[in-house]
């Protein structure tokens, strides 16, 4: 059968009821543009995160462990890591120790996010937390074992004290004591505000000279795979457990990968809670759709026996309103898609304050599936008219 | 063979129920290739029922129908489409256009259900209009006609298949005397042209005193049925 006239029809009468058919297609257009977004935007976020966790190191473990008037642990958790041979990539005390940072009359108390993260690190800090040098150098092991006085800083802190001065071979003081500036790190977090290079690392062994009779109680350990990282965790747990009396402490060893599938997990649940949701509004308008195809359907019974009359099928008219009925959806889905692009757009900005890209294959797919409502909730009114019996429906008025 | 036989043909509604209505009681009818046939009778007398069982837009209860030698109770409900579509033209006292097609789409709509090419169908429908002698309203809407107008584009729907057979149920009970007359010219010029079969059914005995044979209906039987000549209207 020829369907072109009847295209043009179905056209025609969406034009000759605009504000019906408007109104018809309102439940596909937000069910659509409902899909589009909230997909979209979850999948935005979710990159987001995974983004985050990439910069902060993949294969991550953090250990705290505390003991009251024990011996520090620092040293024999460092030999323990060095042991486990080639599954671990560095290791690190990563205590976080009081600022401020000052360097002439500038002072990183009057800093609006708060003054810099000092961490007491070894030379692998930058290898366990992902930091790559910028200029001058690293800790080294030697700094480590001399209990230099340097430090290396982290680019929002070396920008805050030095703006665009070279802030390596300066001295800065920490709490008055003075360190010598050795190196600047790479900016890894350049668009947060509370940035991850927000941060500046001493050699750790000048714990005591800061904080007297304080064990360091933060470890970083870096596995050199997410196998490896399962494995590490648990022959750390055992080794603490072993040195740590639990009347006296307590400790934990946590590997950041959980968090890594754990948001991971989370992140498609929501997706597929807020599609779902979305995806009821779908079936909602495909109600509507279904509702306004019996009204028009009753409405044009006279039409119906007319054509009847001068010869069309049943299969003719089946098409007729089917083909009807998948026009309304199809404009409402593409109607649908354009909202949905111009949300995800502005949510995005208002939301995540990134622009976010929809997701095209949501976009097709929401397409398809609004043309699908249309064909499947047009069938039963499409079916009713197509069994009218002519006389019956020339008798309508 | 008859292009028309009717025997004993009963159509009733609601059959068995407190409702139920004998439209047509028994018709035995035979019409033949070429002829010119009015129907009269008075309203609710079955003229209408009978058009409709003749035109395959509704079935007898009872009784046999052979349209060109085939029992019409034998066909599936495409076949009928078929055979309103190929063998019929109707003709409604209602004109009954579609509102939203012009002329000319009007008209086509028949041949679209014939799976013609879209030329060859515009084609059909303009030479359907020029012999109604509407060429000029070819997309003229049917809110934008006069009544004889729309009649006109309307016997132009039902030629414009070539049917054989044309059925037209009071063609002229909605227009004036005047343009009356024209669509009964139309239908006369047919019948001689191309010697389409016509049943024509009427109430008004002046529309009814054009044809060559009458037959009256009353209380759904047949009460007259002879040549135009042998009887006083």
């Amino acid at each position: 059968m020829n369907l072109a006239p009847s295209f043009r029809m179905a056209l025609r009468s969406i034009r000759a009821n605009k504000v019906r058919s408007l109104l018809t297609m309102l439940g596909i257009i937000i069910g659509v543009a409902a899909v589009i977004i909230l997909v979209s935007l979850v999948q935005a976020s979710n990159r987001h995160l995974k983004a985050y966790y990439e910069r902060l190191g993949s294969n991550r473990i953090t250990i705290s462990a505390e003991q009251s008037g024990g011996a520090d642990l620092t040293q024999p958790l460092l030999d323990f890591c060095l042991r486990l041979g080639p599954s671990v990539l560095g290791a690190t005390p990563d205590a976080t120790t009081e600022g401020p940072l000052r360097y002439h009359d500038k002072s990183t108390e009057q800093m609006e996010t708060g003054g810099p993260n000092v961490k007491l690190g070894s030379h692998q800090f930058s290898l366990c937390n992902n930091f790559q040098l910028a200029r001058g150098r690293d800790l080294c092991y030697m700094d480590v074992q001399a209990s230099q006085q340097v430090i290396v800083l982290g680019a929002r802190t070396a920008e805050y004290l030095f703006d665009y001065q070279d802030p390596v071979g300066r001295t800065v003081l920490l709490r008055g004591h003075p360190f010598k500036v050795v190196g600047v790190y790479q900016a890894k977090d350049p668009d947060s505000e509370y940035s991850m290079d927000n941060v500046a690392v001493i050699p750790y062994t000048l714990c005591r000279l800061l904080d007297h009779r304080r064990n360091l109680d933060t470890f970083t350990v870096r596995a050199a795979s997410a196998g490896a990282a399962a494995e590490v965790t648990s022959r750390l747990s055992g080794f603490l457990r072993g040195k740590i009396d639990n009347e006296r402490g307590y400790f934990s060893v946590y590997s950041e990968n959980q968090d890594v599938r754990a948001s991971d997990q989370q992140n498609r649940t929501m997706s597929m809670v807020l599609g779902g949701i979305a995806g009821i509004s779908l079936l909602v308008g495909g109600i509507g759709i279904m509702n306004i195809m019996l009204v028009t359907v009753t409405e044009r019974t006279r039409e119906i026996g007319i054509r009847k009359a001068i010869g069309a099928r049943r299969r003719s008219i089946l098409a007729q309103f089917l083909l009807e009925a998948s026009v309304v959806c199809g404009i409402g889905g593409l109607l649908g898609i354009v909202l949905g692009i111009a949300g995800t757009f502005l949510a995005g900005q208002l939301i995540l304050r990134t622009a976010v890209l929809p997701n095209l294959a949501i976009s097709v797919g929401a397409f398809v599936f609004s043309v699908g409502l249309g064909v499947g909730f047009g069938i039963y009114p499409a079916a009713k008219a197509s069994k009218l019996q002519p006389v019956a429906a020339l008798r309508a008025d | 063979m008859s292009l028309i036989e009717l025997q004993q043909i009963s159509r009733i509604y609601n059959e068995g129920m407190a409702n139920e209505v004998r439209a047509l009681r028994g018709v035995d009818l035979t019409i033949g290739r070429g002829e010119f046939v009015a129907i009269i009778g008075a309203s609710g007398s079955g003229k209408s029922t009978l058009m409709n069982v003749l035109g395959c837009l509704d079935l007898p209860t009872r009784g046999s129908y052979r349209l060109n030698g085939q029992l019409v109770s034998r066909m599936t409900d495409d076949e009928l489409s078929r055979v309103r579509n190929e063998e019929i033209g109707f003709i409604f006292q209602g004109y009954n256009l579609i509102p939203a097609l012009d002329a000319q789409e009007n008209v086509e709509l028949p041949l679209v259900y014939q799976g013609l090419s879209a030329a060859r169908r515009a084609q059909r429908a303009r030479e359907a209009l020029e012999q109604v002698g509407l060429s000029d309203r070819l997309h003229s809407y049917p809110s934008q006609m006069s009544g004889g107008q729309q009649q006109r584009v309307a016997i132009a729907r039902a030629i414009s298949t070539n049917a054989p057979i044309l059925m037209a149920d009071e063609p002229t009970g909605a227009l004036d005397s005047h343009t009356g007359r024209q669509v009964l010219d139309i239908l006369h010029r047919l019948h001689q042209e191309r010697g389409t079969t016509i049943l024509l059914i009427t109430h008004d005995n002046h529309v009814a005193a054009t044809a060559r044979r009458i037959i009256r209906i009353a209380d759904g039987r047949i009460v007259v049925d002879c040549p135009r000549e042998e009887i006083a209207l």
